[in-house]
């Protein structure tokens, strides 16, 4: 391996890295919210559940996208 | 003493971790055999094991018709019931039952090909190969442009690249937004997303035991390593448990997803 494809994979980790940061702080407030709909209204749990998992799912979606470029990269 | 590690030879004598080269070393499958020129690799045979258990799950789940069912027949029937009543008519409403049958098809074929990964003698999810999430997904996609063509005509279209509810003078910037959302980045993500998952799975579940494996085998003459091998195998079982969560999960919200797709073809206004 090279020196500059070793630059490359680190910048990429550091990459990947920044790609996590907001999806993680978007889905701490998203279940966050779920768990407090969920406490002041259980009968529409199994609502809630599902719209979180969309959530979750759609959220989650731009870290993967950022893994993806790591290996990419 | 030479190990053979992720298919790369590695001395445990002179290197002290093995490195592999490169990560994509992890996405190399060797063709098995050759049939007529055309080689046949690990995740293809793995994927007709798949279709061939969900086949045979279903066969002998429903193969009899009884008033009541064996508990493995309730456990298969709740199955699909979920995916049929929360998924199809849940979501995409009374005309939800005809696209059960395909949500029920990808929801096992997903679920028994993500459960490979903890597969003890398999230990290979075949969706973690960009071509099985990437097939799935354009026939997603396929389905759910060919509802909306077939529910609202050319108007389907129209609504997307020209949308009436929108001010006129920003009509034509949400339209384009909206057709490079629904047509081009909606398989995208579903096929990444799904990927994705199961190969941070892989990798994760491959260098743990691998790790815990060089540990205890690789230079077992030290005097902790043992121990720190076992602890690495701990850690593994852990995130084994992890991993059923998440291939079930990564299951569901693909079948939710497409359903959810279908939804909006069928449904214009909502």
């Amino acid at each position: 391996m090279t020196e500059i494809e070793i630059t490359k994979g680190a910048i990429a980790l550091i990459g990947y890295g920044l790609a996590a940061i907001g999806p993680g702080v978007g889905i701490g407030i998203l279940a966050g919210n779920a768990v407090q709909a969920m406490a002041r209204q259980p009968e529409a749990a199994g609502m809630v559940r599902t719209t979180m998992f969309l959530g979750i799912a759609f959220t989650e979606a731009l870290a993967l996208i950022g893994f993806v470029l790591f290996f990419l990269a | 003493m030479e190990l053979e590690i992720l298919a790369f030879p590695c001395d445990t004598q002179t290197d002290v971790v093995c490195t592999p080269p490169f990560v994509n070393e992890l996405f190399e499958t060797p063709d098995v055999f050759t049939i007529f020129g055309v080689g046949v690799n690990r995740a293809m045979l793995l994927m007709f094991v798949a279709a061939f258990v969900v086949i045979a799950l279903l066969y002998f789940a429903l193969r009899k018709r009884a008033v009541v069912p064996s508990k493995f027949g309730t456990a298969v029937e709740s199955l699909l019931t979920l995916v049929k009543d929360e998924i199809a008519t849940g979501i995409i409403g009374p005309q939800g039952a005809k696209y059960a049958p395909y949500l029920i098809s990808i929801f096992l074929f997903i679920l028994v090909g993500n459960l490979m990964e903890i597969t003890p003698f398999i230990n290979f999810p075949i969706t973690s190969r960009m071509a099985l999430p990437a097939f799935l997904a354009i026939l997603t996609w396929v389905i759910f442009v060919f509802a909306g063509f077939k529910e609202q005509g050319l108007g389907y279209l129209g609504h997307i690249v020209w949308p009436k509810d929108v001010p006129i003078a920003l009509r034509w910037l949400v339209g384009i937004i909206e057709f490079v959302s629904i047509f081009l980045v909606r398989p995208f993500s579903l096929a990444v997303r799904l990927f994705a998952n199961l190969v941070a799975g892989h990798v994760m579940l491959t260098l743990l035991l691998v790790t815990g494996y060089v540990y205890v085998v690789g230079f077992s003459n030290a005097t902790f390593n043992g121990l720190f091998g076992a602890l690495w195998w701990v850690l593994a079982l852990a995130i084994f448990l992890f991993e059923v969560v998440v291939s079930i999960l990564q299951a569901y919200i693909f079948t939710l997803l497409s359903a959810v797709y279908i939804q909006t073809s069928v449904h214009p206004e909502h």
